[in-house]
C-alpha cells in the first residue's frame, strides 16, 4: 500500500515535472547550434538556406515555423519568458516594437563593419534602426508594386505596354476595363484589411510627397490633403463601379483570386503576387510602379530583417548566419527562387535578368517607405483599428472622405501619443 | 500531495475490536484509493485550470506589456475596461448575439430531437446527418461558410440567385443584419446537432407509460409534451441551456474569420476585443481584465440559470 502510494505521488510529481521541463527546453542544446524563428510561409526558402549554411559551417541553425498570423505574439511571449530563439526573422514593421522593448541585441558595430554596409536596403535599415543604435540586418525584400491585366488593357482599348502613370490614368483605365462589361472589373483591394492596405495604398500618398506618419513616429498626418486624395481616389473608383463587391469586406484572400482569375485590371500587391501568378500561368500581366497623383513612383518596402535576441545563448554563432544571410550566396539564393534581395549593389547582377519585370521590383526597393512606429500593429495592421477603419469609412462609408480623416487622425495622434509619452 | 500514508496508531493504545479495525482499515483503503483514482483529474485541472485563472486575475492587477517591466496598478485595468467603449460596444453585442442565438438553437434542436424519436431506420439516418456538422472545426465552418456567400464567387450566392432568393453580386457581409443573419445560420448548421442529440437522449430517458397514461387519461398531444414530457426534460434542459448560452458568450472564430468584426467594427464580440487588447495593442494586464469580468458574467448567467430551473422544478 505505502509503495502504491509512493509510486503514485512519484508519477504524480513526474507529471508535474515533466510540464514544466517541456516549457523550458526551447532553447539551442548545443554550443554550436543556433535556433531561428520565421513565419511558416517562408518554410521552403528558409529551408533551402539552413541547408546551405549548415554544409558550410560549424555553427548550425535550427529552424522554427511559427505560423504567420501569430508570429509577434509568439515570439513577444517566449521572449518574455526566457524561451525565445537566438535569432528571429521579423516583418519589418515590427522591429521597431521589439527594439524598443530591449529584446533585440545591439549590432550597430558589427553592421558598420559589413564591408557592403552601405549596400543594404535603406528602408530595412530605417526600420531596424532605434534611437540611433543598429538591431538587426535586412534580410528579404518584398516590394508593393502594380499588376494589370495585359488581356482585359487590349480589349479596353488601352495600350497594354504604357500602364497608367498618374491616378487620372488610372481612373480611367479601371473605368475602361469595368465598361467591357461581362463580370470584369477595373480594380480591387482589400477594403477591410489594415496590413494590405499600409501596403499597397499609402504609396499613391508617398508618390505623391505626403505621409501618414511623421520621419520619427511621433505625428499623424492621417488628415493630410495627400492621404485624402488617395482615399478620394479609391472612392470614386468604387462609385464609379469599377470595384467587384467583395473589396468591401475582404480581408486578404478573395481580392487576390478576382485578380487571377482574370477579370480585374489592376491591383497592387507584392512580389510575391507575382510568382503566384506565374505558377498560375493564366494571367497575362504586366507591373509597373504605384503612381503619384501627378506623376512619380512610390513603394513599400516591406521584407524580413534578420535580428539576434538579447538573450540568445551563442550570440556570435547568431551574428554568423545573420552576416551570412547578407552576404551573396545567401542573396543569390533568394533571387533564385524569385524572392527580392536586400543588396542593392547585387540587384542588377543577380536578380533583373531572370524577368524584365524584376526591374520594376528592383526600382521599387531603391525608392521604398515604411512607416516607422512602435505601434505599428495597433495602427496600421488591426483590421478593427483606426487605419482599417479609415480606409471603411473613407471608401465605402455614408460621411465623406474628410469627416473619416478628422476621426482617424484624432485616434491616431492619442494611440501615438501614449506610446510615446 | 502526499498524504500521511499509514494511519497513527490509536490513541492511548487502546485495542479496538478485530473486525471494526478492519473495517475501518477497508473504509481508509477505499478512501485513499479514491483520492488516487481522482489525482490525475486534480492534477490537471490545477496545472491546466487553476494555475492560468490565478496568472490571470494576477496580471488583471498589474500594467502588463508584452515585453517589458509590469507595474502594480490595482483595478485600474477593471475601471478602464468598463468604460472603455469598444469593451462595453463588444458586450453590448455578445450578449445580444446571445440573445437571438440561445432561442433559436435551442427551438430547431428541440424540434429536430422531436423528429427523430422514432428510432427508425431513418430518423436515425437523419439525427447521423445532423450531427456530422458537430465534428467540424469552428474556424474550419466559418472559412466555408465565408466562401459560401462571398459576392460573385460564392456557390450558395449563386444558388440563391437561381432561386430567386438572393443576389450573388451583393455583398452579404456588407451590412450588419445580413452578416449577423449569416453567422447565425452556420452557427446553427454547425452546433445544432449536439444540442438535438442531448435533447433526444433526454427524451428517450421519459418513461414511454408515463406519457400513455396521460394520453389514457384523456390528454392531448399538446397537452402531453407541456405538462409531461417538458417537465421531465428539465435537468436536459439546464444542460443545453447552459452549454448553449456559455458557447454564445464566448464566441470569437465565427465572427473573427466571417464577419472580421464588420461592418465598422459592428460585429466584435467581447472575447474578441479580449484578443485584439492582449495581441494586437499588447496589453497583456488590461485584457486580462476583460477576460475576468467576462468570466463573472458567464458564471453568474450559468448560476443564474441553474437557479431558475432547479427552482420551477421545485415548485
Amino acid at each position: 500500500m505505502r509503495r502504491r502510494v509512493r509510486r503514485a505521488a512519484a508519477l504524480a510529481a513526474a507529471v508535474v515535472l515533466g510540464a514544466s521541463a517541456c516549457a523550458s527546453g526551447t532553447g539551442g542544446g548545443d554550443d554550436d547550434t543556433v535556433t531561428l524563428w520565421v513565419r511558416d510561409y517562408q518554410k521552403a526558402i528558409m529551408g533551402t538556406l539552413a541547408d546551405e549554411f549548415n554544409a558550410t559551417h560549424d555553427t548550425q541553425v535550427e529552424v522554427t515555423l511559427v505560423p504567420a498570423t501569430s508570429f509577434v505574439q509568439k515570439l513577444g511571449t517566449a521572449v518574455a519568458a526566457y524561451q525565445g530563439p537566438d535569432i528571429a526573422s521579423l516583418d519589418l514593421v515590427f522591429a521597431p516594437y521589439f527594439a524598443s522593448a530591449g529584446v533585440l541585441a545591439d549590432v550597430t558595430d558589427r553592421v558598420d563593419a559589413l564591408p557592403y554596409a552601405d549596400d543594404l536596403s535603406p528602408a530595412h535599415l530605417d526600420q531596424v534602426t532605434y534611437e540611433g543604435r543598429t538591431y538587426g540586418v535586412p534580410f528579404t525584400g518584398d516590394v508593393s508594386v502594380m499588376f494589370y491585366n495585359k488581356t482585359l488593357f487590349a480589349e479596353a482599348g488601352l495600350d497594354p505596354e504604357a500602364p497608367p502613370a498618374t491616378w487620372a490614368e488610372v481612373q480611367r483605365a479601371a473605368e475602361a476595363v469595368a465598361a467591357l462589361g461581362d463580370g470584369t472589373n477595373g480594380f480591387v483591394f482589400s477594403g477591410a484589411c489594415g496590413g494590405c492596405n499600409i501596403f499597397s495604398l499609402t504609396p499613391l500618398v508617398w508618390a505623391s510627397g505626403g505621409d501618414v506618419l511623421n520621419a520619427d513616429g511621433t505625428e499623424a498626418l492621417l488628415d493630410s490633403d495627400e492621404v485624402g486624395g488617395a482615399l478620394q481616389l479609391y472612392r470614386d473608383l468604387y462609385d464609379a463601379g469599377t470595384m467587384p463587391e467583395l473589396v468591401r469586406t475582404d480581408a486578404g484572400p478573395n481580392a487576390a483570386s478576382a485578380f487571377q482569375s482574370g477579370t480585374v485590371g489592376m491591383r497592387f500587391d507584392g512580389t510575391a503576387f507575382m510568382s503566384t501568378l506565374v505558377s498560375d500561368g493564366s494571367v497575362d500581366f504586366g507591373v509597373a510602379p504605384i503612381p503619384g497623383e501627378d506623376g512619380g513612383s512610390a513603394s513599400f518596402a516591406g521584407g524580413d530583417v534578420l535580428s539576434v535576441m538579447t538573450g540568445a545563448d551563442n550570440p556570435d554563432g547568431a551574428w554568423e548566419f545573420l552576416q551570412w544571410a547578407t552576404d551573396r550566396d545567401a542573396q543569390q539564393v533568394l533571387a533564385d527562387h524569385a524572392i527580392l534581395p536586400v543588396r542593392m549593389d547585387l540587384l542588377d547582377e543577380i536578380y533583373v535578368p531572370q524577368d524584365p519585370r524584376f526591374a520594376v521590383f528592383a526600382d521599387a526597393l531603391s525608392v521604398g517607405h515604411v512607416p516607422y512606429s512602435i505601434v505599428e500593429n495597433e495602427l496600421f495592421n488591426d483590421n478593427n483599428g483606426v487605419w482599417a477603419g479609415l480606409v471603411q469609412d473613407a471608401v465605402f462609408g455614408p460621411g465623406g472622405v474628410a469627416d473619416a480623416q478628422a476621426a482617424a487622425q484624432e485616434d491616431a495622434q492619442a494611440i501615438l501619443d501614449k506610446a510615446n509619452d | 500531495m502526499t498524504a500521511p500514508v499509514t494511519a497513527p496508531p490509536a490513541p492511548g493504545g487502546v485495542a479496538l475490536p478485530r473486525r471494526r479495525r478492519r473495517r475501518a482499515t477497508l473504509a481508509r483503503r477505499r478512501t485513499r484509493l479514491g483520492v488516487l483514482m481522482v489525482l490525475p483529474a486534480v492534477v490537471m485541472l490545477g496545472l491546466f485550470f487553476l494555475w492560468p485563472l490565478t496568472q490571470t486575475v494576477r496580471m488583471s492587477f498589474y500594467d502588463w506589456p508584452m515585453l517589458g517591466e509590469h507595474t502594480w496598478v490595482g483595478l485600474e485595468n477593471y475601471a478602464d475596461a468598463l468604460t472603455d467603449s469598444d469593451f462595453l460596444a463588444a458586450v453590448g453585442f455578445t450578449l445580444r448575439y446571445t440573445l437571438i442565438a440561445t432561442p433559436l438553437l435551442f427551438a430547431v434542436a428541440l424540434v429536430l430531437a422531436l423528429l427523430v424519436r422514432g428510432g427508425t431506420r431513418a430518423a436515425r439516418a437523419f439525427q447521423t446527418i445532423w450531427f456530422i456538422p458537430v465534428v467540424i472545426g469552428m474556424a474550419a465552418a466559418s472559412y466555408l461558410w465565408m466562401y459560401l456567400f462571398q459576392p460573385d464567387l460564392g456557390p450558395a450566392s449563386a444558388l440563391g440567385e437561381r432561386a430567386g432568393l438572393l443576389d450573388a453580386s451583393q455583398n452579404y457581409f456588407a451590412t450588419f443584419t445580413s452578416a449577423l443573419v449569416i453567422v447565425l445560420a452556420m452557427v446553427t448548421w454547425k452546433v445544432v446537432g449536439l444540442q438535438m442529440l442531448l435533447l433526444s437522449s433526454g427524451l428517450q430517458s421519459i418513461p414511454v407509460e408515463v406519457t400513455e397514461a396521460a394520453r389514457i387519461d384523456g390528454a392531448g398531444r399538446w397537452q402531453a409534451f407541456r405538462h409531461i414530457t417538458l417537465p421531465l426534460l428539465r435537468p436536459t434542459l439546464a444542460l443545453v441551456l447552459v452549454f448553449s448560452v456559455a458557447g454564445s458568450l464566448l464566441a470569437f472564430d465565427q465572427f473573427f474569420i466571417m464577419t472580421a468584426g464588420g461592418p465598422s467594427n459592428s460585429t466584435i464580440t467581447a472575447v474578441f476585443q479580449t484578443y485584439r487588447t492582449s495581441f494586437i495593442q499588447f496589453e497583456l494586464g488590461a485584457g486580462a481584465a476583460m477576460s475576468v469580468l467576462l468570466m463573472v458574467v458567464l458564471a453568474a448567467v450559468s448560476a443564474l440559470q441553474m437557479l431558475l430551473l432547479r427552482n420551477t422544478d421545485n415548485a
